[in-house]
């Protein structure tokens, strides 16, 4: 049995005094410790969005269906409060014995993942150049290859730019976890709130806000590299 | 020149003044001179019907009382006390007793507690008034079926415990559970979890065995669960009182300690668990409850 030793950070701890402290990175519930359990609910709720919603989205605007009713339907489940999807969950996944984590988190976080993935790649498809997509046509590409090869070849950066903001949004509002009986980087927010500390709070909103950064930093560059060739040349030529 | 939109508009902003004016004075009657008392609930539902109760007897005694939003806990409340912000608090008196003098010993007399944070809340400026005989303790509660009935029987159980986060950093709670010089006890994990009904929800899920809640938590019989009982006297008594700001206090002279007084008398722990069903199980408005009350009581 491990006794779990959850001494509370002093309250006059100055913010940076706490941040280069070891000790805060390196004990079995430090930061480092948060950062995996956000890093991981936020990895894996971004891979299933936009593994859902860009097919979904590539396939309805290739064959233009559904524009209107699909749109709203993915826009409205932005609309509602994350924190309120979650809360209203909780209890729910509690009485069903699926306990605090993951799902009430899991769902709340799609939702907020779902909208910017979905529209970018539906706009970014149904707006690529209709010449590019009759040339195809008329060279003898099958539907198939019209899709995949022209319309994604071409929407490449503006989907990419979708995932960037849903990865974003959701690494920005993971945090409210803490306050739902979980824990990741929001634990130092919701323990310097609770505890009147004011330095953890900051301390905790300066650790949130970098991975936000990061996230987004990481994720231009992978929109660089990410890019068809041809379309690469296409850009370099455009801009020459 | 005609504008007939910009005299609707004046005649409207002009209406909207007439009706203003007229709500302002809608309860002059009776009212006595003096500052307005500036009163704030603590963010939790007993907490909210409790600033309610008081707010609206002394209205309806006759004092110029602003009840604002019901936000922060404890140390916002003291807070707004010390920086001008408030002029009324309601606190249970552990409680402030944990707030301004941490390393005091804590007992669960009453009077030894006053008799330390009477003075402490003298030094920023407010005056404790007489306590309430009404008691909203500190409860740490297990399931029905756990074959504990103390604290201390829990020692070896090996319990998840699941309790708010200032709990975790208090003498009277998770630091003097786990002290081996006090109960000793060894948590298999420990989950923070906000105070309020899913604490309730977590222990009956069985996501933790044993979470520190209020005695009035209506749901604690709702649900079967109990209370342990505190066999080595760490919780400190936690009857309500009123503080005043003392510079408010001495501009109303004894008619605001005698009516407040007379009203902390009257309150029982049975009417704070009856509120907390009202508002917590039966989803009622705190403002209404506190209304009822006071009317059934003939105190408005």
């Amino acid at each position: 049995m491990t006794v779990i030793a959850q001494a509370a950070v002093r309250r006059d701890i100055g913010v940076f005094e706490w941040l280069f402290d070891p000790d805060s990175w390196a004990s079995t519930d430090g930061i480092l410790a948060s950062l995996g359990d956000t890093v991981i609910l936020c990895t894996i709720v971004v891979l299933v969005a936009t593994f859902t919603m860009v097919p979904l989205a590539a396939w309805l605007a290739h064959t233009r269906r559904g524009e209107v009713s699909v749109s709203w339907l993915v826009t409205l489940s932005r609309a509602i409060p994350t924190f309120a999807v979650a809360g209203l969950l909780v209890p729910i996944s509690l009485r069903n014995g699926w306990g605090f984590e993951p799902w009430p988190i899991f769902i709340a976080l799609l939702m907020l993942a779902l909208p910017p993935i979905f529209l970018n790649t539906y706009t970014a498809i149904q707006q690529v150049d209709p010449g590019a997509v009759d040339a195809a046509r008329a060279m003898g590409y099958s539907e198939a290859d019209v899709l995949f090869r022209v319309e994604l070849a071409l929407a490449t950066s503006v989907i990419l730019a979708g995932v960037r903001v849903a990865a974003v949004t959701v690494v920005a509002t993971e945090p409210i976890r803490a306050f739902l009986g979980g824990d990741g980087l929001g634990r130092y927010l919701r323990d310097g709130l609770g505890q009147n500390n004011d330095g953890l709070v900051i301390a905790g909103a300066i650790l949130i806000a970098g991975l936000a950064g990061l996230t987004a930093l990481s994720f231009r560059s992978v929109e660089r590299f990410a890019l068809p060739d041809g379309v690469r040349r296409l850009a370099t030529t455009a801009t020459r | 020149m005609n504008y007939p939109i910009l005299k609707k508009l004046i005649l409207l902003v002009v209406a909207l003044a007439v009706i203003m004016t007229a709500c302002g004075d809608g309860d002059g009657e009776s009212s006595i001179d003096g500052p307005t008392i500036r009163l704030r609930g603590q963010d939790f539902s007993e907490a909210v019907t409790i600033a309610e109760v008081y707010g609206q007897y002394l209205q309806a005694k006759g004092y110029d009382v602003e009840i604002l939003t019901a936000a922060g806990f404890r140390t916002e409340a003291i807070d707004g006390l010390r920086n001008d912000e408030l002029d009324l608090i309601v606190d249970y008196i552990g409680g402030s007793l944990t707030a301004l003098a941490p390393d005091a010993a804590t007992s669960a007399d009453p009077d030894a507690v006053v008799a330390i944070i009477g003075p402490a809340y003298q030094e920023i400026g407010a005056t404790l008034l007489d306590y309430s005989p009404a008691v909203d303790g500190d409860a740490f509660v297990v399931r029905g079926d756990s074959p504990a009935s103390t604290i201390s029987d829990v020692a070896d159980l090996g319990y998840v415990f699941g309790a708010s986060a200032q709990c975790f950093e208090r003498p009277q709670c998770f630091l003097g559970y786990t002290d081996p010089a006090i109960y000793g006890i060894e948590f298999a994990s420990t989950v923070t979890i906000e105070f309020g009904t899913l604490l309730g929800e977590a222990l009956a899920a069985g996501e933790v065995d044993a979470v520190v809640w209020n005695t009035t938590a209506p749901q604690i019989t709702e649900e079967g669960f109990k209370v342990l009982e505190d066999d080595k006297g760490l919780h400190p008594a936690q009857n309500i009182a009123p503080i005043v700001k003392t510079a408010v206090l001495d501009e109303y002279g004894d008619q605001l300690r005698d009516d407040l007084n007379e009203l902390s008398a009257m309150i029982t722990t049975a009417d704070l668990l009856a509120w907390n069903t009202e508002t917590d199980i039966a989803k009622r408005e705190s403002d209404d409850v506190a209304t009822e009350w006071l009317e059934e009581k003939g105190l408005i």
